[in-house]
């Protein structure tokens, strides 16, 4: 069995194997320049929008300190409940404080344009990943299905010959015959480095990469463009801030017995 | 000079923040003659923004700073030809206006592009110095004001908000200012010891001293194995002690003490008084770094020994 080897055409490496390599790097590289064209500028926020989106930073920085702070109580007290108050009202909102009958829903997403402006440049970017390795995909099956293009020159066990010989349902040949279908994926995850090497280190040319994340787990909650629901956040931001006023103690309060002691005016406790 | 350690010169300046525009128009005019910045603009990538480039914005701020506006007319041009549509450009562009149009033109230039990008941080800024070097002290603080709403983390908004109503004798607005400084910074002396100056000239007697002894906790040599006793006060040390002793001199002379921010009054004033009086000496009895005694060592000799009130 193991003399019984196959003769490859010389013209099978010169127009099918080459061609496959070279398709797929080719249309990588024009991928990555395709994935640059599209992508859009970020967008810029509006003032409101900035405004309400670093509202809660500033009790996160009042409270950050709170319990070693470094401005008087009374001081404390004025901006904690400033900010407070201002949480309650919903003076940070980007569209005013809102008014007393207006249902309390978080916002949908699909009717907020700049928030479906994002899905779609994800949308988009896909796109062009799956569009064209489709097509590659189609054109590898539709001509040279059960080729056998590249024989190993290691020996492999029998599990590799689902990864290695796709497309051809032949139990008993050698697991070293690569078919044309594999080759593709074998390109199709392994031509990474070669990007990296052409492109630079972050590129958008490996598209198997992309295939990990589907276009809608985007989506999900880890979208930073995501709209919350500031309100919400304000509300139970107000608590947090309690809590802080009750922790505060001023570092200078107790300052002129600490540096009397520090310098043996007093005696030491 | 080497033109690589002139480029390294350029972006310590760069680094540090610091406005030595005299010796970076000299040492650009240096890499000017030797290469062209263009050149340099591609090599020596730093952070996605080429090195060059960096050194070509300061150059052209330098040379606007030295009054060489010809010089800094073609760096600008450099600039904008290489990245047209940047904000930062834009921003360039503006201080340009500024340095020979009249204000209202820049003014008009800077309320445009608000316009358009109402959250541009740098653009608003600019409009805010320009109202307020133009007199319209009411108009830049209201737009202050408002920027620091939006942008609350801006540590220099607040202190330039601090000195303007430190200039209008404004001092307990001047102190809100420092205390969100001293929030965001709670870890820096020097804005500790504005604010306790702030608070002495608003004549919170009984505040100043406690922030005046915070700046001594903060800033004395108590990490070195030296007794604190024996170790003498430095640099900005002595300047809080000076503040300490002023303010025991003034709790004394005021007996019903007046303070806004309903801070209790220092036990052991006369302590504190005695401890100032003998830092004071110390500092100014010793040789400093120069191998000598501070001068004005008489006068502070003789101030510190005249009695409390």
């Amino acid at each position: 069995m193991d003399r019984l080897s196959l003769y490859l055409d010389p013209q099978i490496r010169d127009w099918v194997l080459f061609p496959i390599t070279l398709v797929m790097i080719l249309v990588g590289i024009l991928r990555h320049y395709v994935v640059i064209l599209l992508q859009s500028p970020p967008k810029k926020l509006s003032r409101a929008a900035t405004r309400e989106q670093r509202a809660l930073t500033r009790s996160q920085i009042l409270r950050a300190t709170s319990s070693n702070s470094p401005i008087p109580p009374s001081f404390y007290k004025a901006i904690s409940q400033h900010l407070s108050e201002a949480y309650k009202a919903g003076t940070y909102l980007k569209d005013g404080p809102p008014k007393a009958d207006a249902p309390s829903s978080a916002p949908n997403p699909l009717s907020d344009p700049a928030a479906m402006d994002g899905m779609m440049a994800g949308m988009k970017t896909q796109m062009v990943m799956m569009v064209p390795q489709m097509v590659i995909m189609g054109w590898i099956n539709f001509f040279f299905q059960g080729f056998v293009l590249i024989k190993l020159p290691f020996p492999l066990t029998l599990g590799f010959k689902s990864m290695l010989q796709r497309g051809i349902d032949t139990p008993d040949m050698d697991v070293r015959w690569v078919s044309s279908l594999s080759w593709y994926f074998l390109n199709f995850f392994g031509l990474n480095g070669l990007y990296r090497l052409i492109l630079g280190g972050d590129n958008s040319a490996d598209s198997s990469r992309d295939m990990t994340t589907s276009p809608f787990a985007a989506m999900g909650n880890a979208q930073p463009g995501q709209p919350q629901d500031f309100n919400k956040l304000f509300k139970a931001e107000r608590d947090n801030l309690e809590f802080a006023e009750g922790l505060h103690s001023w570092v200078g309060e107790n300052m002129d017995t600490k540096i009397l002691r520090k310098y043996g005016k007093l005696a030491a406790l | 000079m080497s033109l690589q350690s002139t480029l390294e010169r350029l972006a310590t300046y760069r680094a540090n923040n610091m406005r030595a525009s005299q010796d970076i128009f000299r040492n650009g005019l240096l890499v000017l003659q030797k290469s062209s910045f263009k050149q340099l603009g591609d090599d020596g990538n730093h952070c996605g923004v080429p090195a060059g480039w960096t050194s070509l914005e300061q150059f052209a701020l330098a040379s606007i700073d030295v009054g060489r506006l010809d010089i800094a007319d073609q760096c600008l041009q450099l600039i904008a030809d290489k990245f047209p549509n940047s904000p930062r450009v834009d921003c360039l562009i503006g201080i340009r206006m500024e340095a020979t149009e009249p204000p209202e033109t820049a003014l008009k230039y800077y309320a445009d592009i608000l316009e358009a990008d109402s959250a541009n941080v740098a653009i608003w800024k600019r409009r805010i110095s320009v109202l307020r070097r133009t007199g319209k002290i009411e108009k830049a603080v209201n737009e202050l004001v408002q920027l620091l709403d939006t942008f609350y983390t801006d540590v220099e908004g607040w202190l330039e908000l601090a000195d303007i109503y430190a200039l209008c004798n404004q001092y307990d607005h001047s102190f809100q200012a420092l205390s969100h400084v001293l929030l965001l910074m709670p870890q820096n002396p020097f804005y500790v010891l504005q604010a306790a100056e702030t608070a002495y000239t608003s004549e919170d007697f009984s505040l100043a001293i406690k922030m005046f002894l915070t700046v001594v906790d903060m800033t004395d040599a108590d990490d070195s194995e030296q007794l604190l006793q024996d170790s003498t006060p430095l640099g900005i040390t002595v300047r809080a002690w000076f503040g300490v002793k002023l303010c025991t001199r003034r709790i004394a002379q005021n007996v019903n003490l007046r303070s806004l921010s309903n801070t209790s009054a220092p036990k052991n004033s006369e302590l504190l008084d005695e401890l100032a009086t003998e830092r004071l000496r110390v500092a100014y009895s010793s040789l400093g770094q120069k191998g000598e005694i501070a001068k004005g060592r008489q006068e502070v000799f003789a101030w510190v020994a005249t009695p409390l009130a």
